[in-house]
């Protein structure tokens, strides 16, 4: 990776801000990454904490703007894994809240964009998937087995079937990471190709800097666009938490 | 008093100020003077709607072989039999994307079809 900030790929870095220096040959530092997370859970905060502090039975324009997004959420896991999912609202608006807000932040200038790891994708989807298993074999014991085991197969497919629906279990966690990741590191890598051909352009001169309005405003379109990815996104990822979810209470289908 | 702003939230249900006890009428009132209009929070971006589902449909594809064939290499590497393990896996894996891509495209169908079926019916007709 070449130290030089047009290049594409010089806005995944992630770099140290605060050096923790090396435990055991491991760094620890705290990075531009951990920077743009702590800012995400302090703008959650923001949104989610001052302006209903007063409850107000009125709302104002901020409460009712937390409201929407405390009734989306509910509306969201209510519609896909039904009321008893409830008690994993808190794990779901997190979800949620954090990628929509850090996708967002992720998308200022000088700033970096959490979900472009794939490490934080991963694990994300690494927390769901051992949520739904542990709380699946919890709730439902053995019986959370069914879930490979469709209902009406006959006996003599069955052996091939429930490999076949183990692979596709142990598939989600990746095609959930992946999905969420790929969007956010496509995005910005496009972004920053665009960014980088108006520098480029802008060297040649007169006419370089005329021309140089057309990948402008190809920049000012895909950020636009990115917004939308960003919130779809992190929305996709929410609700296919709650897909999941629903096979922990629903293990046989 | 009449103040709308000064409306908050009474203590106990019991005890409703004067303000907000007839609130649920005056909201009725207000909710019939106006026009009978759609719900403003549609999730369904149509543009991208296409694409979305094109990218989730490739991914659980793809994860599924990608799973099935590191799952196969594990095994091989673990019991020294490479390739075979590898290649059951790997087309186990084929099956079992083939069958997320069907189960995820019934997931998409099945909200779309009682709401937006004239609308899913225009984009069959292409």
């Amino acid at each position: 990776m070449a130290e030089n900030p047009i290049e594409p790929i010089h806005q995944f870095q992630v770099r140290d801000i605060v050096p923790f220096g090396d435990v055991g040959g491991v760094h620890f530092g705290f990075t531009n990454s951990g920077l743009l997370m702590v800012a995400t859970v302090i703008v959650i905060s923001a949104i989610m904490l001052v302006p209903t502090a007063q409850r107000r039975l009125v709302p104002t324009r901020l409460q009712l703007v937390a409201e929407q997004f405390y009734s989306f959420v509910v509306d969201m896991i209510e519609a896909s894994t039904g009321h008893e999912a409830m008690r994993f609202f808190p794990l779901i608006f997190s979800l949620f809240s954090f990628l929509l807000i850090s996708n967002w932040l992720g998308l200022l200038p000088y700033s970096f964009t959490v979900a472009s790891q794939v490490i934080v994708t991963s694990l994300l989807a690494a927390l769901v998937f051992l949520t739904v298993l542990i709380y699946g074999l919890l709730r439902n014991g053995l019986g959370f087995f069914k879930l490979f085991v469709p209902s009406g197969i006959p006996w003599y497919v069955i052996w091939l079937v429930v490999p076949i629906e183990f692979i596709s279990f142990l598939s989600r966690p990746v095609s959930h990471s992946m999905r969420l990741w790929g969007n956010m590191l496509a995005g910005h890598i496009v972004l920053a190709v665009f960014g980088g051909m108006i520098v480029g352009l802008s060297t040649i001169g007169f006419l370089g800097w005329l021309t140089a309005v057309l990948p402008l405003g190809m920049a000012v379109a895909l950020l636009s666009l990115e917004l939308l990815v960003g919130a779809l996104q992190a929305f996709v990822f929410a609700v296919l938490a709650c897909v999941y979810l629903h096979d922990a209470f629903h293990p046989a289908h | 008093m009449r103040d709308p702003h000064d409306t908050k939230r009474p203590e106990k249900p019991g005890d409703d100020s004067p303000d907000t006890s007839d609130l649920a009428a005056r909201i009725a009132r207000a909710r019939a003077a106006q026009p009978e209009r759609k719900l403003p929070v549609d999730v369904k971006v149509p543009g991208l709607n296409g694409a979305s589902r094109g990218y989730r449909l490739a991914s659980e594809f793809v994860a599924a072989i990608v799973v099935g064939g590191a799952l196969g290499y594990g095994i091989d590497f673990v019991a020294h039999t490479r390739p075979w393990a590898m290649i059951v896996l790997l087309l186990l894996g084929f099956a079992a994307g083939v069958r997320n891509i069907v189960r995820a495209s019934a997931e998409m169908n099945k909200p779309a079809a009682p709401s937006e079926a004239a609308a899913s019916d225009d984009e069959t007709k292409h």
